[in-house]
């Protein structure tokens, strides 16, 4: 590992007039928003929808906003899971290694109507379409709310802490299928451009060493493609956090819908949405540093 | 010439005992996509313990016709047999060639993501099925054998051109193959790494390995060669005794070739 060179930067009178005039921005901001028509900040009730107490006088129970925080994870975590088996599957159909073949008509066609279809689509609007036709018609005629209530009730708490409660699960189902198809779209793409920028070589020597087609694609080229794909993979799972928030139109209680719950119950406008501001800034910042720590580990090892 | 005829023991040739033919090609044809002729009718018998050195002008199908002995081209006409099993064939040949059929590649052609050993162990492991302790000592041996011990565990990135491709002679040699190319595996490499290379390559013919060389190291074909093939333009123009290739050549177009060579 190269550590870029130290240079000492010098603070001059100009930084410091901009400094000033960012700073003056932000107070006059906050000033503002303060003197509102609800009046005086209110940070406290905000703490309330994190951690609220138990009526019947028992320990702290989870509030509205961490509910919510829960739910957007959930969420995230299932979707990038669903989207990366399904965006690799579909990148691996349309790839065309260097020096291979080009893929057969069926499977270019089948990849590519996959990818463009949901790339060239607003995901709003895939999120309605998926919740009316997947949640209303297919899972519920599927049944997969009653084989949900039908669990032992601890199988219903475990369900509902990694997903949503029966009730809610054809909907959060929905969800997850909407943004896991939507983010596969682009994760198609990311590994089918990893796959196709492993040098021609690489498949030649694994071949004339007798590895047969799965081998060289899982033990050689795959290594290699997902290694250079990582800081593009990271980005579109930063975008599948930030993406989560679109399903709150189909009623996920996640951090932007109870966020809208709370501020039509409270008019504490800005002290809410700060607040989510923050709580997604932190959940994708958290991403985003884990994705560089893995990119070094990963550069400390095998070199290209 | 006085150097040259008494670098070329006469009586080598006649010591060294050949097996059978295990490597045949018949009539290779093949052209490329734009109509580029590389191969223009083929036909080569290389008998067991005996190194082929294949040399000729670039774009000459040199490496078109290694490339169809381990079966990454199919030829469009001719076949290639290698130890009873053909090109093209069914898929139980084909995978046949290519495991008894080990090919250095003049760019290396190692896993950068694996270190020495794990390129090594691979294909044995994969391809042989060989336990992972077993697949890992035969390695180390072969590692040992071409000078690189205390390389195991370092990274094609971290190792200099001719350390990769004695890598990746040991890593051809892993599968134990009954026949090894070698495609210009000295071109990629700086003046002052050719030579641990072909002291490797050097090694394996005076063990009997039976090998195909393309190379425009002349010293080398000289010295390992025991028949030297001139190819131009998709043939074979001349074949003949590594000694008498190189004192005299027949063909007009081989003498000029040589003396742009030497």
């Amino acid at each position: 590992m190269s550590a870029a060179p130290k240079t000492r930067v010098p603070f001059t009178r100009r930084d410091a007039a901009l400094l000033a005039l960012a700073g003056g921005g932000a107070a006059l901001f906050l000033w503002r928003a303060g003197s509102g028509p609800a009046g005086g900040w209110s940070w406290s009730a905000i703490l309330s929808f994190f951690v609220r107490r138990d009526e019947a006088g028992g320990g702290p129970l989870p509030g509205i906003l961490l509910e919510g925080l829960r739910t957007t994870l959930a969420l995230s975590a299932w979707s990038m899971v669903l989207a990366l088996v399904l965006g690799a599957a579909v990148g691996l159909l349309a790839a065309r290694p260097q020096g291979g073949a080009r893929p057969r008509l069926l499977r270019r066609l089948c990849a590519g109507s996959f990818v463009e279809l949901l790339r060239n689509t607003p995901p709003l609007v895939l999120a309605f379409l998926f919740y009316f036709f997947v949640g209303d018609q297919l899972l519920a005629a599927l049944g997969v709310e009653e084989a949900a209530r039908a669990l032992p009730r601890g199988g219903q708490r475990l369900l509902a802490a990694l997903a949503a409660p029966p009730a809610r699960l054809v909907a959060f189902a929905s969800a997850v299928l909407t943004l896991a198809l939507y983010e596969a779209a682009y994760i198609a793409e990311i590994v089918r451009a990893g796959v196709e920028s492993v040098e021609r070589g690489q498949w030649e020597a694994a071949y004339a060493l007798g590895l047969s087609p799965r081998q060289r694609l899982a033990r050689v080229i795959l290594p290699q493609a997902l290694r250079r794909s990582v800081p593009a993979l990271a980005g579109q799972f930063i975008s599948t956090v930030k993406d989560s928030s679109i399903v709150s139109v189909i009623s996920i209680p996640e951090l932007t819908f109870q966020a809208m719950e709370i501020m039509a119950g409270t008019q504490r406008t800005y002290e809410i949405w700060l607040t989510v501001f923050a709580c997604y800034l932190l959940l994708c910042l958290a991403l985003s540093l884990a994705s560089r720590r893995l990119e070094r580990r990963l550069s400390a090892g095998g070199r290209r | 010439m006085a150097f040259q005829a008494d670098r070329c023991d006469p009586a080598r040739a006649e010591a060294k005992v050949l097996g059978g033919v295990i490597v045949e090609a018949r009539g290779l044809r093949k052209t490329f996509a734009g109509g580029i002729e590389a191969l223009r009718g083929v036909s080569l018998a290389v008998r067991q313990g005996e190194v082929v050195v294949v040399v000729g002008p670039s774009g000459s199908g040199k490496s078109t016709l290694l490339r169809c002995l381990c079966g990454l081209e199919t030829p469009d006409a001719g076949e290639v047999v290698t130890d009873g099993a053909r090109l093209p064939g069914s898929r139980r040949d084909r995978d046949r060639i290519r495991t008894e059929t080990g090919m250095v590649f003049q760019h290396f052609n190692l896993f950068p993501h694996l270190t020495a050993l794990a390129n090594v162990t691979l294909a044995p492991r994969l391809a042989r099925g060989l336990p992972a302790d077993r697949a890992e000592a035969e390695a180390r041996a072969l590692l040992g054998r071409v000078g690189l011990k205390d390389k195991t565990g370092a990274y094609p990135a971290e190792l200099s051109g001719g350390q990769q491709q004695r890598v990746a002679i040991a890593r051809a040699l892993a599968m134990r193959p009954k026949v090894m190319l070698f495609d210009e595996a000295t071109s990629a490499l700086d003046p002052e790494m050719i030579g641990e290379v072909l002291e490797v390559m050097r090694g394996l013919a005076a063990e009997g390995m039976t090998m195909v060389v393309v190379t425009h190291e002349m010293g080398f074909a000289r010295e390992a060669g025991d028949r030297v093939l001139f190819m131009d333009q998709g043939r074979i123009e001349e074949e003949a005794g590594a000694a008498e290739f190189f004192l005299s050549p027949r063909g007009e177009r081989a003498r000029r070739f040589l003396s742009r060579m030497l």
